[in-house]
């Protein structure tokens, strides 16, 4: 195999794994600060995407459809309008279930998830086929022998990292990040110190669900298509790399995201079948949980006895 | 004295840099009470947990009578005799009182699937016997709780839940019972007649031997024929009420002294 | 009257009403019927509940367990006979009882044991495709195939549980998960599974008699062939819910509740719960298959279309519906989520998107069901103690 195939595969790669950390990201957030698994993510992930793409439909009415100015437009619309579904999700159907079962929240986010994407199918315009997603970062490339280096996939790796990197920032450096570690910690205390619970959650929610609509937004420029049953294998393929990496973990996330790229790149080249990719990453997966249950880099334990 | 019948020699709990509890010695004979106290964090319930296997000890030899039953299984430690309440009652509580106290009673039953899908006999027989036995010992707690042997554990009281889980723990005529702080969401007359009755119903359990974790000195003082103090994660004085209750290390620990 | 014949009398008007609403709600055609029944039936269970009325009914079928599968029984049979010339009744009934057959497996597993599996609809594709496979390549009697195929699945099931057991309940979720999305593709890109075209299936034959012929009653008319798969659909639902009623009264069922409510309490009491885990999630995994098994010899045809991912999520909001572990529950919530979107054709498009709403209210208003599970009755007669 020669230097540039392998170099492509590793460019698509990387673009993979950016996605999935994004995704992932927010599956840790969320397991952070509520000790919840929503299982609607993925979907919020594919709804990010066509609210961009509802948004460019909007743009083309007043002629300015085309170029940097317009994908930055509809990047903003997608994770503002996720963030606030993801708040109200919080708010709605999270919250309210705090002591109830956590197999009933995985159940209702799971449910939640189901609803987004059929709501998509049917009443989104020709929802239930494939959507093409308008081209509108600079079509240029580099060539370097038989390696044709696309400036919007370094781009979106750049946009991609430069937001998990942020978010990261923010929970590390800031005030409002220090609230979100203190919930993390012990909900209980920090709520004695004066910190307004629910509105962490809240802020949580709405972060981790724009990481979506950015990562459903990446995929959509990568891939130039979107469909509405795009976030359930997103979604799932979020959780493995969170779960992998160790929940509750930012690093974990992006290892985790990162890996699950690989394997599945490995499992291109191997397979002949293109769809045997996702079997070979999966039976990994569940293969390394077998092997480390609570992920490669430890969650902290939460079971008191 | 009888011979010990419970003997921790070393043991030791690790998580991760910290040592929860540090070179456990510890001996108790049957029939005794034995009080474990400690400041918040101190090990005791590390203890507990360790010795019923549902954490693993890193070095420490545990031996019940002539059997080591160090890092055994939750499981195996149960079937050896040793049952446990805890801190935070955890009973079903969606079931009945009756189930409640027959998963206590777990090594007593039948569990094969043959007889407890088909034929049932033996599973009939069982299930007269136990909801007889069941309410006999609920009695000696208290009565009016030993009618509700159907109702479902979430429509009980404080107290009587705090009942149904020690019976639960003595259903099964342990060798060892470990009681981990039974007075905790109790009032003092609560507490105190929970601990009459215990000391009652041990009257009819001949052999038993109690650990008790508790932060109420009253109830320590009263009930226990020995002590056992720990602070962080180590033994520091170990007698009598009145001997322990004047050490100056254990006067120190509890007011935070160095 | 004596408390007995009370008793009697309690089952028969149940089992009467319950086979009447059957009839009419899988013969009607008009819209508005439909949606009135459906309508009916959630608010008649809702004040039944509500008025004591089913309490006694359950209290007489417990004093009398026999004569309540005897009633039970008669009434089915009755169902079948009286719709004898309707090739789609008989199919929605035969469906509506394969598909309670795999719920009461989620009931085993979700409901007693707190396994939650999200690829009920992959285990009973299991046993769909083997059913397939070995008609097509073997000699092995019908009969035995549905068992074997049963077998498949609980084998193929108890792989998959060996990663979930050292991990907690959202791990394992995803397993489950992942299983099911994996599954499906693997059926797609599987040639020799017939890829996503699917796979022929011989109709059943028993010593000889083929279940797929119409039976001529001579002067009577005809019975649908469907009748016959509507009978051992029927039969292998109410085996099944017979099974599943005496598991959940034996020290079995305890310790499957035992596992469910607090895996640190039970290991603590002796309770073995990888050992529970596995029996449950396996037993339920049969049931599936073999519900699989009779769905793929009565439809002739399988392909992975019938078993996406949401369809599993489907048969989550079936176990929901009902009530979490109350197997009674299933009968009503299988026949309303099977039946509903076939015969009211408004919402065929949006059944999935339906039932989602559905059980998100359900989870946050309602969390035990239409027929909430009640106390473990060990023997007959219990509550009368």
């Amino acid at each position: 195999m020669d230097f540039g195939l392998v170099a492509q595969y590793l460019l698509n790669g990387i673009v993979l794994g950016v996605i999935y950390s994004m995704v992932a990201a927010g599956f840790t957030l969320f397991f952070g600060v509520l000790n919840v698994i929503k299982f609607s993510h993925g979907d919020v992930v594919m709804a990010g995407a066509f609210t961009a793409l509802a948004a460019f439909a909007g743009l083309e009415l007043l002629d300015a459809g085309v170029g940097m100015f317009a994908a930055l437009i509809i990047t903003v619309a997608g994770i503002v309008a996720m963030a606030t579904l993801g708040a109200v999700l919080a708010r709605m159907l999270i919250l309210p279930l705090r002591n109830a079962p956590p197999l009933n929240t995985l159940l209702i986010t799971l449910m939640f998830g189901l609803a987004l994407r059929e709501s998509v199918r049917l009443f989104y315009p020709n929802g239930s086929n494939p959507k093409p997603f308008p081209q509108l970062l600079p079509d240029l490339s580099m060539t370097f022998g038989n390696l044709a280096l696309r400036l919007d996939s370094v781009l979106l790796i750049i946009v991609g990292l430069g937001a998990i990197v942020g978010v990261h920032l923010l929970i590390q450096r800031t005030r409002i990040g220090l609230a979100v570690r203190a919930v993390a910690q012990d909900p209980e205390t920090a709520r004695i110190m004066g910190i307004n619970f629910e509105r962490v959650v809240l802020l949580t929610f709405a972060l981790g669900s724009g990481l979506a609509a950015l990562a459903g937004i990446t995929n959509g420029l990568y891939y130039s298509e979107v469909n509405f049953g795009m976030g359930l294998l997103l979604g799932v393929i979020g959780f493995s790399a969170a779960v992998v990496g160790g929940l509750g973990s930012i690093y974990g996330a992006i290892i985790g995201g990162f890996l699950f790229a690989g394997l599945q790149t490995i499992g291109a080249v191997w397979f002949a079948v293109p769809a045997y990719k996702d079997v070979f990453a999966f039976g990994c997966i569940i293969v390394l949980m077998a092997w480390k249950p609570t992920g490669l880099l430890a969650e902290r334990s939460s079971e008191r006895v | 004295m009888s011979a010990p019948t419970l003997d921790v020699t070393g043991l030791t709990v690790r998580f991760g840099g910290l040592v929860a509890l540090n070179s456990f010695d510890f001996a108790l004979r049957s029939e005794e009470l034995v009080g474990l106290i400690g400041p918040n964090g101190s090990g005791k319930t590390t203890f507990f947990n360790a010795l019923t296997g549902i954490y693993p000890p890193a070095s420490g030899r545990v031996t019940l009578g002539n059997d080591d039953i160090t890092g055994l299984q939750p499981q195996r430690i149960y079937d050896a005799g040793i049952t446990r309440t805890f801190q935070r009652l955890r009973l079903a509580l969606s079931l009945s009182v009756f189930d409640n106290l027959m998963i206590g009673n777990h090594r007593n039953l039948y569990h094969g699937i043959k007889g407890n899908l088909f034929g049932r006999k033996r599973l009939r027989q069982q299930v007269e016997e136990n909801v007889e036995s069941s309410r006999r010992l609920l009695e000696q707690f208290s009565a009016p709780l030993a009618t509700r042997l159907f109702d479902s554990v979430f429509q009980l009281p404080m107290i009587d839940r705090r009942r149904v889980e020690v019976c639960r723990a003595l259903i099964s005529s342990p060798q060892i019972l470990l009681l981990d702080e039974p007075s905790a969401g109790m009032t003092h007359e609560e507490t105190r007649a929970l601990m009459d009755d215990l000391l009652a119903s041990r009257e009819r359990m001949p052999g038993l031997a109690i650990i008790l974790i508790e932060h109420e000195m009253g109830v320590i003082e009263r009930v226990s024929d020995r002590c056992v103090v720990l602070n962080y994660g180590q033994k520091i004085a170990e007698g009598s009420y009145r001997d322990v209750s004047g050490d100056h290390k254990v006067r120190a620990a509890y007011l935070g002294e160095d | 009257m004596t408390p007995g014949k009370r008793d009697f009398r309690a089952l028969i008007v149940a089992a009467g009403l319950a086979a009447l609403f059957v009839v009419l709600f899988l013969h009607l055609e008009a819209q508005w019927a439909i949606a009135l029944l459906a309508l009916g039936l959630v608010l008649g269970l809702y004040f039944a509940v509500r008025a004591g009325l089913l309490a006694r009914v359950q209290a007489a079928a417990s004093h009398h367990p026999r004569a309540a599968i005897a009633i039970n029984t008669i009434a089915g049979i009755a169902i079948i006979a009286v719709l004898r010339e309707e090739h789609f009744a008989l199919l929605m009934l035969a469906t509506v009882c394969l598909f309670v057959t795999v719920c009461l497996g989620l009931t085993i597993q979700f409901g007693y044991a707190g396994i939650v599996n999200f690829s009920g609809i992959a285990f009973f594709g299991i046993g769909a495709y083997t059913t397939a496979v070995l008609t097509a390549h073997s000699a092995i009697p019908h009969l035995l195939i549905i068992i074997v195929s049963g077998l498949v699945s609980g084998l193929i099931g108890s792989l998959l549980i060996l990663p979930m057991l050292r991990t907690r309940g959202h791990y394992a979720a995803l397993v489950t998960i992942a299983f099911g999305i994996l599954f499906r593709t693997f059926l797609e890109v599987n040639d020799t599974l017939g890829g996503p075209q699917g796979l022929k299936v011989e109709g059943m034959r028993i010593l000889g008699w083929s279940l797929n012929d119409n039976i001529s009653l001579g002067p009577l008319g005809t019975v649908s062939f469907y009748a016959s798969y509507a009978m051992l659909a029927l039969f292998v639902a109410a085996a099944a819910f017979t099974l599943i009623k005496r598991l959940e009264r034996s020290w079995i069922g305890l310790n499957l509740d035992a596992v469910r409510t607090d895996e640190t309490a039970a290991a603590s009491f002796g309770i073995d719960v990888p050992r529970w885990k596995i029996f449950a999630f396996t037993a339920g995994n049969c049931l599936a298959g073999v519900a699989g098994a009779i769905y793929a010899m009565m439809s002739g045809y399988i392909a992975p279309a019938s078993f996406n991912f949401g369809d599993s999520l489907l048969l989550v909001s079936i176990v929901l519906l009902g009530g979490s572990g109350s197997a009674l529950g299933v009968l009503p919530a299988a026949l309303l989520v099977v039946v509903l979107p076939e015969k009211l054709q408004i919402i065929q498009e949006y059944r999935l998107l339906l039932f989602a709403v559905l059980v998100i209210l359900i989870l946050r208003f309602r969390p035990d069901g239409l027929l909430p599970r009640t106390m473990r009755e060990y023997l007959p007669g219990w509550g009368r103690k």
